[in-house]
């Protein structure tokens, strides 16, 4: 901050206490700010857990709070994946409900008895709160000026880019992992700084932490080795770095081996393997260099060179053999998406499906970011300029993360805290400059030291013509140009502090779960369909009972009806999905039988047709239909679904295989009934539908709610004649079965 | 207060005597009452084994099925009629909706009157077929009562059924010599692809289907030959409610009850009386009922191996929800069998094998179930077995269809986890693992022996020291 010399009391040791106060009271406020802008959707909708994941993370920290931490970490829940089950326990990352579970339990010794769900819904803005500071920290790293950590800290605190995943009620992962994953990389540069084992162990402690919570700590895992990496090919490999390094690599990796889902990944999967790599380089490299104090210089040369190509081949050989034997697991298929965007199109389109794994369009960079998009690069070209060790850190972290960002709309959080940090950097550095009222002594010229010779030089090789050669100002003399510049920057920051207001409060801020529209008169109204439907599903179904429904509904189901499902957005076994889908998009005759086998009782599907809601299942149904081919493409073909024109349409002119598949046959049943004869019309599609509507025997209505969101159905039993349900609905509406007419063929003859 | 008495006594005395499972109200339906007497000796036997007969004509109001939306009897009993509609109490919507409901029905033809439309789609809808003409019925030239029909040769006279197939119990034995009078029948021919289906009894290979208003000399293209042609056949729906057809009428009529007949010349005594009753008795559900009495399964492990202890059979502990892989799984069913007035234990047939599944998408396991003990009303039948290693959610089923027996169909959703983090022997248990362990302690206290001699061994130079510095 500015230093006047007005005050006294603003110097020396007083002066430096009340900086000290002074910094703690804008740091609380920041906090403060940062909690209390993602509590919109508490206050617009109510205390409710959002989206998907969130519902899957609270039910299984009721579970941890219920049944204790043994039965969580031993869990097996067979309320999903039906009839397979999931080892819940170990294929999770326990961090964010272990975390809750502690919070809950020390409010409950504090006396303080909180419900586990307010606990879950305030857990992310309450973290967000620490990643400012962690985010201070970090950046007074970087640089000297106390300023920038503070504004770091408020455009960490504020920005939509992370806000995005941590209103409250977004209990997901990242809520605590981007803390976590901010002080681990302070703790980082602390260590690498002093070069103490202590802080090496305390970014293992965190990296541990952070291994926990989520599969994101790849990303350190990755970016820590880089930086050592970058460093010693700079040649400024150190003891600092090695005693850093190697503690946090030895003691974080028996950290992260901890976590059952982790367990001996990494040892033994690609995506560690430059951490083990980087470790043993280290290992080499301190041999060297204590050779090199050791042995004549010459000696030391052909050693060096015998060394490098011995290690070099003996590495690369244990790599290949490693991971063609299958030691080393060949990177995953989310890994080679970061690479090449079309991958997972091709390959996995269970990836593709997910919208957060699409490439970035470019207009969500400032979308989230704002003016720090902007103020980034100047941070990150700062750093440049000096270099320090830690600043290494920034530049790669920068190149990697907006790389990633790029690739994959979630990774956009990781960019968020280099962004803050680097545009703080920038900012701070002009603030820095313009806020200072002391005008330089004009006279600064005249007092030409040794280190000006380059000015000097300058001077004499350019014309005198040019004043600013002839008398090379330092500083900023006039009043109206700082005047100018921090007024300007203090506009970008209040339009900055609305930008980010209006984006939570409009786009992050909405639970998904219950959706909010404006009636004519501007009055909020409030759609709650789906919570309608999983209630009934709740109160009106026997709690075995099966729900069928696509995967992104699965841990709704699970955790607002309480029902047991088939998929759910653990997407963790693909057959079965594709079962799933096979069953959505075959005829009811073949669907039938893949529903009898996994026991289902209900099917429940999301239509939007009534109310212009877009994201419903019949236009997430070609992936389905595509994830089903990639099991069985002789039975499955998404180009059947597609009119001999190539158009996907729900109309008369849609496909007979898709006028067949069940998902259509469930979405549009009854459908006429709401409008004059000929008239039914999709509005989300805007489609005109067929005059005669689709006809189920199979399946019976039992649900429809009020909007038509969600309707479920219930799979009938076999006929009790044992004859097939067509012909059996057949004659239920009254039509004869007609007697056999002359025998054409053969007479068929019974045995026994 | 007397009357109410002995009308209860009545109705105990009635529920004591009444032979059938499922209940005891029967409706006839018979359109002209006045046919009554034909029958009298039936019913009178009916009657006797303690249904409350009832007989209404088609068109009247008693007829009706269904009272307040349930069941207003638990069988009927329809005898043919002269009218083709048999009003809307009996439509084949209402037809198998009694079935739905485990209401039986015992169904009988005659070629004098065409036979109701509602029936013939009923039982067409059903996968039994009947001719197509009106007046069809059975006749043998080799079988016949030379007795009553010298010339017609539509008397037929049959040995009892034999066994449908070698592992299914048969509930129509009679004696080896007993012959059964099929006089007039109207023939019927099974679905192949329904196995809900059984013939009771089939005609003599030498019998065909024949309308005697047909003019011409040669029957061509029958509607069924020998033994596809059926005479009394059976079908016993999913909910085993059970429905017969009997093609003939007229064997359930006095006059061929141990009526005299004649068979290639020889004098013999019809069994009709005898066959009808078991006939009527398996279709009224008084033979052939299993019930499924307790299901029990635990765990069956180490020292607490249980002991089956029929007076304590449902302890609490005991059907867990839960099991883990490989751990050893008894599985108890109590079967019974209904013996006329109680339940008794059941002995499935010599050849035939009671199995249970244990299955996820498919059986993991179909292992036999065999009688460990009995009661004095049920056999207990146990499996022993260990849980696969496969964790997911699991079933434990009996499914037991055999033509006659009323469907066994039970199961148990269990879940099978994985083995707990403190499950798994220890490493020590481990004689593999005994290097690796050797080697962590070995590090360890190498490590500590050289931080011992690191620290208690003084620099014994200083200049050397200074030197490693440099």
């Amino acid at each position: 901050m500015a230093t006047t010399d007005d005050g006294q009391f603003l110097k020396k040791v007083s002066g430096r206490n009340t900086r000290g106060l002074l910094r703690v009271i804008i740091l609380c406020l920041i906090a403060g700010a940062a909690v209390s802008s993602r509590l919109f959707s508490v206050i617009r909708f109510e205390s409710i857990i959002h989206e998907f994941d969130p519902w899957f993370n609270f039910r299984a920290t009721k579970y941890l709070v219920q049944n204790g931490f043994y039965s969580f970490w031993d869990w097996f829940d067979d309320r999903t994946w039906h009839p397979l089950g999931r080892v819940t326990g170990g294929t999770l990352y326990p961090g964010l409900m272990v975390t809750s579970g502690i919070i809950y339990h020390l409010l409950r010794f504090l006396a303080l008895p909180v419900d586990i769900r307010n606990i879950c819904v305030l857990l992310a803005p309450g973290f967000s709160g620490l990643t400012a500071l962690a985010t201070y920290l970090l950046t007074s790293e970087m640089v000297t000026s106390p300023s920038a950590g503070l504004l770091a800290a408020a455009f960490m605190g504020i920005t939509p880019g992370y806000i995005s995943r941590s209103v409250a009620g977004s209990y997901d992962n990242e809520a605590i992992a981007i803390f976590l994953l901010v002080f681990t990389f302070y703790l980082w540069i602390k260590a690498v700084k002093l070069g103490s084992m202590f802080w090496g162990a305390l970014t293992a402690l965190f990296y541990g932490y952070m291994v926990s919570a989520w599969g994101g700590y790849v990303f350190i895992t990755n970016l820590l080795p880089l930086h050592a990496f970058v460093l010693i090919c700079m040649g400024r490999y150190s003891p600092r770095l090695y005693v850093s390094y190697c503690s946090w690599y030895a003691l974080g990796t028996l950290a992260s081996m901890q976590i059952p889902f982790v367990g001996f990944l990494p040892i033994r999967s690609s995506e560690h393997m430059s951490a083990l790599g980087v470790f043993g380089l280290l290992q080499l490299v301190g041999f060297v260099e204590w050779v090199r104090t050791q042995l004549p210089n010459k000696q030391f040369q052909t050693l060096l060179r015998a060394l490098v190509l011995v290690v070099f081949v003996v590495a690369l050989g244990a790599l290949v053999l490693l991971t063609f034997s299958g030691v080393i697991a060949p990177w995953t298929g989310r890994f080679y998406s970061l690479w090449d965007t079309g991958y997972a199109k091709i390959h996995i389109p269970i990836i593709a499906s997910v919208s957060e794994h699409q490439p970035t369009a470019w207009p969500a960079f400032f979308f989230d970011l704002n003016m720090m998009i902007w103020l980034f690069p100047a941070g990150v070209y700062m750093c440049f300029k000096t270099l320090t060790d830690e600043q290494v850190f920034i530049v790669i972290y920068a190149v990697l993360a907006s790389y990633f960002a790029g690739v994959m709309v979630r990774l956009m959080l990781t960019l968020t805290p280099i962004v803050c940090v680097a545009a703080a950097m920038a900012f701070s550095q002009i603030l820095d400059t313009y806020l200072d009222t002391k005008t330089p002594k004009a006279d600064a010229k005249t007092n030409e030291s040794p280190a000006d010779s380059a000015k000097v030089a300058a001077a004499a090789v350019l014309p005198d013509s040019l004043r600013s050669t002839r008398t090379p100002y330092i500083g900023i003399y006039s009043y109206a140009s700082k005047i100018t510049v921090i007024g300007a920057s203090a506009i970008y920051l209040l339009l900055f502090v609305l930008h980010c207001t209006w984006v939570t409060s409009n786009a992050y801020s909405s639970p998904s779960v219950v959706l909010a529209s404006r009636l004519p008169d501007g009055s909020q109204h409030i759609i709650d369909d789906y919570r309608e439907a999983y209630y009934w599903l709740r109160q009106n179904t026997p709690e075995n009972a099966k729900i069928m429904s696509w995967w992104d509904y699965g841990y709704q189901i699970g955790g607002m009806a309480d029902r047991p499902t088939l998929v759910d957005n653990n997407t963790w076994n693909n057959t079965h999905i594709a079962t799933v889908g096979k069953a959505m998009s075959s005829r009811e005759e073949v669907s039938y039988p893949i529903m009898r086998q996994h026991e289902v009782d209900y099917v429940l599907v999301v239509f939007g047709g009534l109310l212009r809601y877009s994201g419903d299942d019949i236009n997430k149904f070609l992936w389905m239909v595509r994830i089903a081919e990639g099991i069985w493409p002789e039975e499955v073909k998404e180009r059947d679904f597609f009119t001999p024109r190539g158009e996907y349409r729900v109309d008369d002119q849609a496909t007979p295989t898709m006028r067949n598949s069940l998902m259509y046959k469930m979405s549009y049943y009854n459908y006429n009934s709401l409008f004059p004869a000929g008239q039914a019309e999709d509005r989300v599609r805007g489609a005109k539908l067929p005059a005669e509507g689709p006809q189920l025997s199979t399946v019976e209505e039992a649900f429809t709610s009020e909007n038509w969101i969600i309707r479920i159905y219930k799979v009938k039993d076999l006929d009790n004649f044992g004859r097939d349900h067509q012909s059996a609905v057949a004659f239920d509406h009254g039509h004869k079965k007609k007697r056999a007419s002359k025998k054409k063929g053969p007479r068929v003859l019974r045995v026994e | 207060m007397l009357w109410l008495f002995s009308f209860l006594l009545l109705a105990l005395l009635g529920a004591v005597q009444a032979l059938s499972s499922s209940g005891s109200r029967l409706l006839v339906v018979l359109e002209e009452l006045s046919e009554k007497d034909k029958y009298s000796q039936f019913l009178g036997d009916l009657e006797a084994r303690g249904f409350h007969v009832r007989v209404e004509s088609p068109k009247s109001e008693g007829v009706a099925l269904f009272k307040h939306g349930e069941r207003a009897y638990d069988h009927v009993l329809l005898l043919p009629g002269k009218s083709k509609g048999l009003g809307p109490a009996l439509s084949p919507g209402n037809i198998l909706e009694f079935m739905k409901k485990e209401g039986n029905i015992l169904v009988t033809l005659s070629p004098d009157h065409a036979t109701p439309t509602s029936i013939v789609s009923t039982l067409l809808e059903l996968g039994i077929h009947l001719p197509a003409d009106r007046n069809s019925l059975v006749i043998d030239h080799f079988n016949y009562d030379s007795a009553s029909a010298p010339e017609n040769h539509d008397v037929l006279l049959v040995p009892y059924p034999a066994p449908l197939r070698y592992d299914v119990r048969n509930y129509f034995m009679g004696p080896p010599d007993g012959v059964i009078a099929v006089p007039r029948a109207v023939g019927q021919t099974l679905g192949n692809d329904s196995p809900l289906l059984a013939p009771i009894l089939r005609a003599p290979k030498t019998a065909y289907s024949y309308n005697p208003k047909d003019e011409a000399d040669a029957v061509e293209d029958p509607f069924a030959t020998g033994e596809q042609l059926n005479l009394v056949s059976a079908l016993q729906a999913h909910n085993s409610a059970r429905l017969v057809v009997l093609g003939s009428a007229e064997m359930l009529q006095n006059k061929w009850f141990g009526a005299k007949a004649e068979l290639a010349g020889k004098p013999v005594t019809t069994a009709n009386r005898d066959f009808v009753m078991k006939v009527s008795g398996w279709t009224f559900k008084e033979v052939g009922v299993l019930k499924v009495g307790n299901l029990q399964h635990y765990l069956d492990e180490g020292d607490v191996k249980k002991v089956i202890n029929t007076s304590a059979f449902a302890a609490p502990e005991d059907n867990p929800t839960i099991y883990r892989i490989k751990s050893d799984v008894t599985f108890n069913v109590e079967i019974s069998e209904w013996r006329g007035d109680h339940y008794g234990p059941f002995m499935i047939p010599q050849r035939d094998a009671l199995q249970l599944e244990f299955s996820m998408l498919s059986p993991f396991h179909r292992i036999g179930l065999y009688p460990e003990a009995r009661t004095h009303n049920s056999t207990i039948y146990s499996a022993h077995f260990k849980t696969p290693d496969q964790h997911g959610i699991f079933n434990f089923r009996v499914n037991y269809r055999r033509p006659f027996l009323t469907n066994v169909d039970e199961k148990r959703q269990v879940t099978v986890r994985h083995f707990a983090h403190d499950e798994w022997p220890r490493s020590f248990q481990i004689s593999g693992a005994w290097p690796w362990i050797s080697g962590i302690w070995v590090t360890v206290a190498g490590w500590l022996a050289f931080l011992a001699v690191w620290l208690y061994s003084a620099p014994t130079d200083k200049k050397v020291a200074v030197k490693k510095t440099q």
